[in-house]
């Protein structure tokens, strides 16, 4: 008997570790159509090692007892044989017969289990032959994976590329937009500015400013209507006054040219955004 | 989308901030009446100080006593450049100067003299005038009259009177040896020249539009007579003895009439004109009152003149053709008289009476005719404007004695010009 279980040892272990094997892809392909069922951005072929140890573990263990309960059968066979046997060989020692026949049975027991051996070598080559196709349908399947894997990755790089370029085209737009309403509002707030009581105040000060300095001459009566255009830099400073029209003499042109020199510096806006380089000043004396 | 949205933004921002330029009109509609301040640095004179003569101090004078001006006190002075190159603009700024006028004078010849002078606006650094002027020694008081008209015109554009002349009775001494003088000056007072004196009055003296002579009243002959009498030559001859009266003669425009008030028989005084040449005299007014003090229009058409046909002395206007019907002028205060045109004829300038005080007053001619009360005296009579308008001399009395003083046509400034020992009466300004 324990001939028998040496003679078929190895044959016991490879399909023991056929067994394994096709359970690990079984649980491996399950794996994967489930990851392929869910789609996600970043599907790498990597994910595969993501497989719970346990599961690997429970498989190989019910391998393993499957195993063993064959390998008890085969040896509740063998025990069984053993027991016929004896019985044959008390019940032999009568008959030169039984021994031949003995014999005879032994050799078609030979024969019996070389067929059984041939049958189970059939049945391992079919079987190899199937995890091979296993093998070969796995790895198929993985270099499928592997390039829908790699186009999946290609589309989303493209469209990362894409996104990136929609996501650059839309700040662009946002910013432009947001200097459009920046400069909207800027100009809001100068137009707001200048209707306002602010902008009232400040060509007050500047008409007070400018008539305090105006030394009026004796020419200038009532009628007497000019323009001086002034340019001034910021702090007020008069950098330049030339009357443009003029009803007047050129002693009064002078008076009003002057009357803005001595008003330099002007007087600030109350609000910066007020403050206009170009000052355009009316004289119109009434009395 | 965007770009065309940006775009239309950009031309609604340019037009928004043209209409903001075009918007942005301050407006000024008063001025001050502040003296403009000028400062004449002393002139630089070399060998020339023989010449004793500070052309500088005169201009400074001329213009601040016009009003016009504040002329700066030489010892304010840090600097005393004399010519352009060597103003430091912003100092002169910084002492609040808007004129600055530099010179010399140096030696030209035998007891000859050139002044060198400029004018330049402080403000804006520019030169106005730069001239040269030659005088003789007597002349260098003209000359320098002459620098401050120049430079009067150039900033306030008016003619500068600063070397025109005025003529003024003075009175000195008392009864029973008064004596009686009538005074040719420069409009400053100074240079006084005798140009005629009597033991008996002498009056209401008017230059001839040429300058070159002056009518006068005299009684000399105990009657009051009109005189003409030729100031270079000194020939006097009497154009109106006529039995009364015969007094206020006023030259015509051209030179060649007089109109003056002669009284009839019965003492009744009527405004007349004389032809100088043939001394033919054609009656203006018939009134029973009294109509005297005449005065011309510029264009030879009509006579202003005060009468008191109304009751009180009011001033009317009269044209010089027969049947025309004098029209009053005057309706304010009961007492407006010796009325005098403003050479633009835009003011008559007369006496008027108020709170029991004789004082200056102008009438505006081209308005509504609005009266000015430009004098605060207790005595202010006799005004006679300046050729340029800008000024009104007349006769006042400080301290009990006759003086003369200035004031401007509009009022603002008043000054005492020329005083003396006696009595300072009736000045007369002449011609440019």
């Amino acid at each position: 008997m324990p001939g028998f279980l040496r003679e078929h040892s190895w044959s016991i272990a490879f399909s023991v570790l056929l067994h394994g094997l096709l359970a690990a892809a079984l649980v491996f392909a399950a794996l994967i159509s489930l990851n392929r069922s869910t789609p996600t951005k970043v599907p790498l072929p990597i994910d595969a090692v993501v497989i719970d140890s346990q599961v690997l573990h429970a498989a190989q263990r019910e391998l393993a007892d499957r195993a063993e309960k064959e390998a008890a059968r085969a040896r509740a066979v063998e025990e069984q044989q053993r027991a016929a046997k004896e019985a044959e060989a008390t019940a032999a020692a009568d008959a030169e017969k039984a021994a031949a026949e003995a014999a005879r049975e032994a050799d078609a027991q030979k024969a019996e289990l070389a067929q059984a051996k041939r049958a189970d070598d059939a049945k391992r080559a079919e079987d190899a032959k199937r995890a091979d196709e296993t093998k070969r349908a796995e790895d198929a399947k993985r270099v499928e994976q592997a390039k829908r894997a790699e186009e999946a990755k290609r589309a989303e790089l493209a469209k990362q590329a894409e996104d990136a370029k929609r996501a650059a085209d839309a700040k662009a737009k946002a910013e432009r937009e947001a200097e459009l309403r920046r400069q909207l509002a800027e100009e809001e707030h100068v137009s707001a500015v200048e209707a306002s009581p602010a902008r009232a105040q400040y060509i007050a000060r500047l008409a007070s400013r400018i008539q305090n300095a105006w030394i009026k001459p004796p020419s200038a009566r009532a009628g007497l209507d000019c323009i001086v255009n002034i340019t001034q830099l910021p702090g007020g400073t008069v950098a330049n006054a030339v009357v443009s029209q003029c009803n007047g003499d050129a002693a009064a042109r002078q008076s009003i040219e002057n009357a803005v020199y001595r008003a330099s510096p002007l007087p600030p806006p109350p609000d910066p955004a007020l403050f206009e380089r170009n000052l355009v000043i009316h004289f119109h004396p009434q009395d | 989308m965007i770009k065309p949205l940006s775009c239309l933004a950009f031309i609604a921002l340019g037009l928004t901030a043209l209409a903001t330029r075009a918007a942005f009109v301050v407006e000024v509609t008063r001025g001050q009446t502040e003296a403009i301040p000028i400062a004449v640095v002393p002139f630089s004179s070399g060998e020339a100080a023989a010449a004793s003569f500070d052309v500088a101090q005169l201009v400074s004078d001329d213009l601040a006593r016009s009003g016009r001006f504040s002329a700066m006190d030489r010892k304010d002075m840090i600097d005393q450049p004399h010519t352009g190159a060597n103003i430091a603009f912003d100092d002169w700024r910084r002492l609040n100067n808007d004129y600055i006028v530099v010179g010399s004078v140096q030696a030209a010849g035998a007891d000859h003299f050139t002044i060198t002078y400029e004018l330049y606006n402080v403000l804006t650094k520019q030169r106005l005038l730069g001239y040269q002027i030659t005088s003789n020694r007597p002349g260098l008081r003209l000359a320098s009259h002459q620098v401050a008209d120049m430079v009067f015109e150039k900033i306030l554009g008016i003619r500068g009177a600063f070397s025109t002349r005025i003529a003024y009775i003075s009175v000195t001494g008392h009864l029973p040896t008064k004596n009686f003088q009538l005074i040719v000056a420069d409009a400053d007072g100074e240079n006084p020249r005798v140009v005629m004196q009597s033991n008996e009055p002498l009056m209401s003296p008017a230059w001839s539009p040429d300058g070159q002579s002056l009518a006068y009243v005299s009684f000399e002959d105990r009657l009051p007579s009109v005189y003409v009498q030729t100031l270079k030559s000194g020939e006097r001859r009497k154009v109106s003895g006529h039995a009364g009266v015969n007094q206020a003669p006023a030259w015509s425009p051209d030179g060649k009439k007089l109109a003056l008030t002669l009284s009839t028989r019965d003492g009744n005084l009527d405004i007349y004109v004389m032809d100088l040449g043939t001394q033919g005299l054609t009656r203006i007014t018939d009134d029973p009152g009294i109509d005297t003090e005449p005065q011309w229009s510029k264009d030879g058409q009509s006579l202003y003149f005060t009468s008191d046909r109304a009751g009180g002395p009011q001033i009317y206007k009269v044209g010089v053709n027969p049947g025309d019907k004098p029209r009053r002028l005057t309706f304010q205060g009961s007492y407006n008289a010796r009325p005098r045109l403003s050479p633009d004829e835009s003011q008559l300038a007369f006496v008027t009476q108020e709170d029991g005080a004789y004082r200056i007053a102008t009438m505006d001619l081209r308005g509504r005719g609005d009266v000015q009360v430009l004098t605060k005296g207790h005595f202010d009579v006799s005004p006679s404007y300046a050729p340029n308008g800008a000024v009104i001399i007349y006769a006042s009395r400080d301290r009990g004695q006759g003086v003369l003083a200035l004031v401007s046509a509009d009022g603002r400034v008043q000054q005492r010009v020329v005083s003396s020992e006696g009595e300072l009466q009736e000045p007369t300004w002449g011609p440019f």
